[in-house]
């Protein structure tokens, strides 16, 4: 393991912990203030531009996968079932012989 | 708390599975079995783990990488909140020991079971949330050990296998129509930036942030 692997370590576990703690100590004074919202839109927003981030430079055949698995994940709302068929339509589709 | 682990048996099959994936992605990343193991017993927040490990594998700087991480697990600071009351007459360590072992699963089941019988409370949160723990440990380091003997995964899609992940946990999130309009705000921007040539981890920030803008306009507009 190399030294950024430790460090990533390192600082999500220092950053988890520190959460947490926030939440104990002011986390009842935060859900009352007028910032409350911010904490309940972001993990949503964050992972949207996650999404967008890895497809952008996809070429067409992810963009369809992605939408695949958009379909499964919709219906299904189910992590794994939503990753099996994603990879497997990604893995189908972009070794097709075209 | 042998009712909590109990009680939380039948999760812990899906906290699995999902473990064992995460394992073999982070296996792919350059992380040992152990290493795994390490961050799963020191984080216990899959979606930040995976979020991390990700951006780390597209090659984002290192405090990019856990910073992403760290944003999301910020919904931890409103769980925990809600915990006060259960935790109430804990002493201090236990209450550590608890918010550390908390995540979404038992989290959820603690609370559902503590409206039906409010006699439920820490013990109960502490002894699901061991289980969802060690399951969690277990799976990724297991993960990581198939993930580490299997071949050229890449291949076959693998690193797409994130990108589905990160669809399922928006759907997950969704809220309904008020989140339509500022998703396809901070997914059209990120999409731009980054085919404008912008490294990904500043694009993912910039688009996060007008999606939360567009959600608070949102709100303001209808008040």
């Amino acid at each position: 393991m190399s030294y950024s692997h430790w460090m990533l370590i390192a600082l999500l576990a220092l950053a988890a912990a520190t959460i947490r703690i926030v939440g104990l100590l002011a986390g009842s004074a935060i859900r009352r203030s007028r910032y409350a919202p911010i904490l309940d839109d972001l993990p949503g927003a964050i992972i949207v531009s996650l999404v967008a981030a890895s497809l952008a430079d996809q070429p067409g055949p992810g963009w369809l996968a992605a939408a695949i698995a958009l379909a499964t994940a919709w219906f299904t709302r189910n992590v794994i079932a939503t990753m099996v068929v994603g990879v497997a339509s990604f893995a189908a589709l972009t070794n097709l012989p075209v | 708390m042998k009712q909590g682990a109990i009680a939380f048996l039948p999760l812990a099959l899906g906290v699995a599975l999902y473990g064992f994936a995460f394992g073999i992605l982070a296996a792919h990343v350059g992380f040992p079995f152990w290493g795994v193991a390490m961050m799963s017993a020191s984080i216990h927040a899959g979606s930040s783990q995976i979020v991390a490990v990700e951006q780390f594998a597209g090659g984002a700087a290192l405090l990019g990488a856990a910073l992403a991480g760290a944003l999301l697990n910020l919904r931890y600071i409103g769980i925990v909140a809600s915990l006060t009351e259960i935790l109430r007459q804990s002493p201090l360590p236990v209450r550590l020991l608890a918010i550390h072992v908390t995540g979404d699963e038992n989290w959820a089941l603690t609370m559902s079971e503590n409206a039906r019988d409010p006699k439920i409370g820490a013990a109960f949160l502490i002894g699901s949330g061991l289980v969802s723990i060690v399951t969690w440990i277990c799976s990724t380091a297991l993960g990581a050990l198939v993930g580490s003997a299997l071949p050229d995964l890449e291949r076959f899609g693998l690193g797409f296998a994130f990108t589905a992940a990160f669809i399922a946990m928006a759907r997950g999130m969704f809220r309904g129509r008020r989140d339509v309009l500022p998703w396809l705000g901070s997914f059209a921007l990120t999409a731009l930036l980054v085919i404008a040539g912008m490294a990904k981890a500043y694009a993912i920030v910039f688009g996060a942030t007008i999606g939360v803008v567009l959600s608070a306009l949102q709100r303001t507009l209808r008040t």
